[in-house]
């Protein structure tokens, strides 16, 4: 299951050599992630260069997330440019300088790059970006971060506006690729009108190590969902933030559901680890090292809903956070495929799903699900880009897909965000399963050149867990590693 | 403030001279130093032995095989047995953590006369042995051992560069910075220019000159003799002559494109430092005059990993709102100098509205400090800065500006390893 090239370029005289010998082997970057809690100041001592174009909206919000996580701002522009990061670095001793393109110092490396492109807004002025990147191309530290925020086209009020800003995901998809090999990741982060507030813990998990094997990615802000009536903007907890939650995790014995458990408890949550009766070994192993608990229930099994429902409402007064995790592979052309295969397949990964959140909802609300709570479902690239051998498995997986679509405008109003997540290749038992070549093919195909870890998942899990993902909702998030060919 | 009826008064406080380390002081300990320094108050006030309860205090680099360094002082003084004694760490707020510990006790009815101070000798500070080889001395030092056990420990002893005692740093034990480092830090985070240090420096030190010239200073400090039969009697470290021509001189010492220089950082000293504190009924009792009275005090903690010597900017508000005053009342401000770096950073936060709603709170800015109203007499720059000392060394210098120096009330801050800020509002005792 190790991957070797990996191995070997974590090597520096292999990496030297293979790279003088014009070897034609990939040499992935080992990917650097993030290890403990969340901390107060993610970027703390973080290069961060910020460049906007002419007429954008978000510079405030960015420049107080910055300077509030940490960072050294360098900026590229125009004197005015400074003036809205002026306040926030005063306040937090991050003051924000300008460097001058044409005259880097050799050494200088940004381990993030920020640009604001919400001022775009005719096809022409897209210019600005190759302005601002073109220049920076190798400053970009390894494992380094570049985010790119817009407007979501769908809001732009001319088809002039809509081009410019739909362009911006082409651009980002394909610089993914581009600095993908060096471990870097591309997002787009899309900022509906009057979500600003809600931009902050977003741009912190895109711009640090938490989002690592997340790349080429367009994510989407809006106020949609409730704003959860305690918390005030601008005190979004981002340390610890799920003290005090209760954190339903299904599959919870190994892979990425063991991963989500730790993660989910390292900032807080008590979690109620799920898996099969005959995984209760592993199970319980899992809750004890977190200080969790343990529900032993099969998904699929239709009197499941109702006692996990009862279990949580009685023995924890309720459940903030819902990891819909469990999941199986059945794989069979469809002309070999028994229909217990399918049956299977869809029970566990889609129709158990359902039941089970619509027990946790319960009639008319009164479930124990509560009102400002988290629901993330797992989905799958082979649910968005279709697989060979998986026609039951990308059906629930593209299911889950329209279940987080619809139940999203549902529970808007109590400020339930609901999120599918849809992994690439992760090293996980079900992975390492793969016939060798195929396996190899499928680590290479993504823009970072290796597969992601069960940690990856997780992170996305958890940020979506967190109150911060307030503005998500409705969404897909990718942990693929930029793997979709041409995605 | 208080609300209790009782409060606690400064009566006097007297120092050692604070001397460079490892020079004329070099054979006294934190315990030889504080003997000095209680000796002399004891003499100039010529307090009753018996009227006292205890002594508290403070100290960082505390001798290993005696820590409790007030007990150790009462002993050594032959004062009455039951004058108890207790020793108090809290960085370079050890000083003044002793003073208002004491303040609280008697505030609260527990004593009615206390002696509070601190001291410190980097001199004597202790190498410490890798806790590899204490573990493998072990058998040796608690047992009988025999040839064998010497042969096992020896072969424990490989290789040497893990066995080598280290050599004491002030470096934060969670980030492994050294205070220098964070200071250097602050000066690029604040903006703070290698000139405005020289010249906050070279201001230290003219104004400590000064104040030593006029005898203002003077006589806070009393001489020492040193067992070695030679008698100390004035501060070393100050320089009347320095100026910033000069100052510009000096290397950076903690990065190669850095602004800290030796001149601009407080260096390490040898001293101590004692005050006198009582029940106010009980000074008027005893027919002393109290020279001033704490109004409030606060300490506080931020991110050693952010700005670490930041706390006073939090901690002199947070005194200040306690106290029911602001800045604009207040006539005298003392802050502990470990970097001119570090001061300057805390008044830019003081004077800083978009600091105050970020991290205070509140709309408004602290406010500007007046440098005519700050460190009148200098600060740890010039003076020197014996780490348990200098809180009772300010407390002193501030409570005689009260009395003497007819001003009503003043501000001090302290910032301290870990993260701690301290701040406390005095006043004067009429």
């Amino acid at each position: 299951m190790s991957d070797f090239l990996l191995e070997l370029s974590r090597n520096p005289t292999a990496r030297k050599l293979i790279k003088t010998a014009g070897l034609p082997v990939p040499m992935p970057q080992a990917l650097r992630r993030a290890k403990g809690p969340y901390p107060e100041r993610p970027l703390h001592d973080h290069a961060i260069v910020y460049g906007a174009a002419t007429g954008g909206a978000m510079a405030p919000t960015i420049a107080l997330t910055l300077a509030k996580a940490g960072a050294d701002v360098h900026l590229v522009g125009e004197p005015s440019l400074r003036e809205p990061f002026a306040e926030p670095g005063e306040a937090y001793g991050r003051p924000a300088r300008f460097i001058d393109l044409s005259e880097l110092p050799d050494g200088f490396r940004g381990q993030g790059m920020v640009f604001d492109a919400t001022g775009l807004a005719d096809p022409v002025q897209l210019r600005a970006l190759h302005d601002f990147f073109h220049p920076l191309g190798h400053r970009l530290a390894n494992c380094g971060r570049v985010v790119v925020v817009g407007r979501p086209a769908s809001a732009a009020g001319t088809p002039r506006a809509a081009a410019t800003a739909a362009a911006l995901e082409g651009f980002v998809r394909s610089l993914a690729k581009e600095v993908g090999k060096r471990g870097s990741t591309a997002q787009l982060l899309t900022v509906a009108e009057g979500a600003e507030a809600r931009v902050e813990p977003v741009l912190r998990f895109l711009l640090s190590p938490r989002s690592a094997f997340i790349s080429g990615q367009p994510v989407h802000v809006d106020a949609r969902a409730a704003w959860p009536g305690a918390m005030a903007p601008g005190s979004i907890p981002m340390v610890q933030s799920l003290q005090g939650k209760v954190a339903l995790v299904t599959g919870a014995a190994r892979g990425i559901g063991a991963a989500t458990c730790e993660l989910l408890a390292a900032e807080g949550a008590h979690v109620v680890c799920l898996d099969r009766p005959q995984d209760d070994a592993l199970c319980s192993q899992v809750a004890r090292k977190i200080g969790g608990s343990v529900l032993l229930a099969d998904v699929s099994d239709p009197s499941a809903p109702q006692r996990i429902a009862d279990d949580l409402r009685q023995r924890h007064g309720g459940v903030d956070v819902v990891v819909h995790n469990a999941g199986i592979t059945r794989d069979k052309t469809l002309a070999r495929m028994k229909p217990e295969l399918w049956d299977q397949t869809i029970d566990v990964n889609l129709a158990g799903v359902v039941r089970i959140t619509e027990a946790l909802l319960g009639q008319g609300g009164a479930g124990p699900m509560r009102d400002g709570g988290r629901i993330v479902l797992l989905s799958s690239i082979a649910g968005i880009a279709g697989n060979m051998g998986q026609t039951n498995y990308a059906a629930s997986k593209a299911g889950i897909i329209g279940y987080t679509t619809k139940l999203a405008s549902e529970l808007a109003d109590r400020g339930i965000t609901v999120n599918a997540i849809a992994p690439g290749f992760i090293e996980t038992r079900l992975t390492a399963a793969i016939p060798v070549m195929i396996r190899e093919a499928a680590r290479r195909l993504s823009s970072l050149g290796q597969g992601g870890l069960p940690q990856d998942v997780g992170e996305a899990i958890t940020f979506l867990a967190t109150p911060g993902a307030a503005g998500i909702t409705g969404r897909v998030l990718r942990v693929c590693g930029g793997a979709l060919v041409g995605a | 403030m208080s609300d209790s009826k009782r409060r606690a008064v400064v009566i006097e406080g007297v120092r050692t001279p604070f001397v460079k380390a490892f020079s004329e002081l070099l054979k006294m300990d934190a315990i030889a130093l504080g003997d000095a320094a209680v000796a002399a108050l004891l003499r100039r006030t010529e307090l009753p032995r018996d009227e006292l309860d205890g002594i508290v205090w403070g100290g960082v680099i505390l001798p290993g095989l005696a820590p409790n360094v007030a007990r150790e002082i009462a002993l050594d003084l032959r004062l009455p047995a039951r004058v108890e004694g207790h020793t108090v760490t809290r960085a370079c707020a050890s000083g003044l953590q002793a003073i208002t510990s004491a303040v609280s006790a008697i505030e609260r009815g527990d004593a009615d006369v206390m002696i509070a101070g601190g001291s410190d000798s980097t001199s004597n500070a202790e190498l410490k042995l890798p806790q590899k080889v204490v573990h493998a001395l072990a058998p040796l030092a608690f047992g009988k051992a025999t040839p064998m056990d010497v042969l096992g420990v020896l072969s424990q002893l490989m290789p040497i560069t893990e066995v080598l005692p280290k050599m004491p740093k002030i470096a934060e034990r969670t980030t492994g910075q050294v205070m220098g480092e964070a200071a250097e830090e602050m000066a690029r985070r604040n903006e703070v220019s290698r000139e405005e240090q020289d010249e906050f420096a070279v201001r230290s030190h003219h104004r400590a000159a000064a104040g030593i010239a006029s005898g203002r200073l003077r006589k806070e400090v009393t001489a020492v003799e040193t067992p070695d039969g030679r008698t100390v009697t004035a501060d070393t470290l100050v320089r009347a002559d320095t100026s910033v021509e000069a100052l510009a001189k000096l290397r950076p010492v903690f990065a190669k494109k850095g602004t800290l220089t030796a001149g601009n950082s407080s260096p390490l000293t040898d001293g101590a430092a004692a005050v006198l504190l009582m029940s106010e009924d009980k000074a008027r009792a005893l027919g002393y005059r109290p020279r001033a009275a704490f109004r409030s005090f606060s300490y506080v903690g931020v991110d050693p990993a952010d700005q670490l010597l930041m706390g006073p900017a939090l901690a002199m508000p947070k005194a200040l709102d306690r106290a029911g005053m602001t800045l604009g009342d207040i006539d005298v401000v003392d802050m502990h100098e470990a970097f001119a770096a570090q001061v300057l950073s805390v008044l830019k936060m003081l004077g800083s509205r978009a600091f105050a709603r970020a991290r205070l709170g509140r709309d408004e800015a602290v406010g500007d400090v007046d440098p005519a109203k700050l460190n009148l007499y200098g600060g740890s720059v010039a003076i020197g800065h014996p780490f348990g000392a200098t809180g009772a060394r300010m407390v002193t210098t501030v409570a005689n500006e009260l009395s003497d120096g007819n001003k009503q009330t003043a501000l001090l801050g302290i910032c301290a390893a870990g993260g701690l800020g301290a701040g406390a509002v005095m006043e004067r005792v009429e």
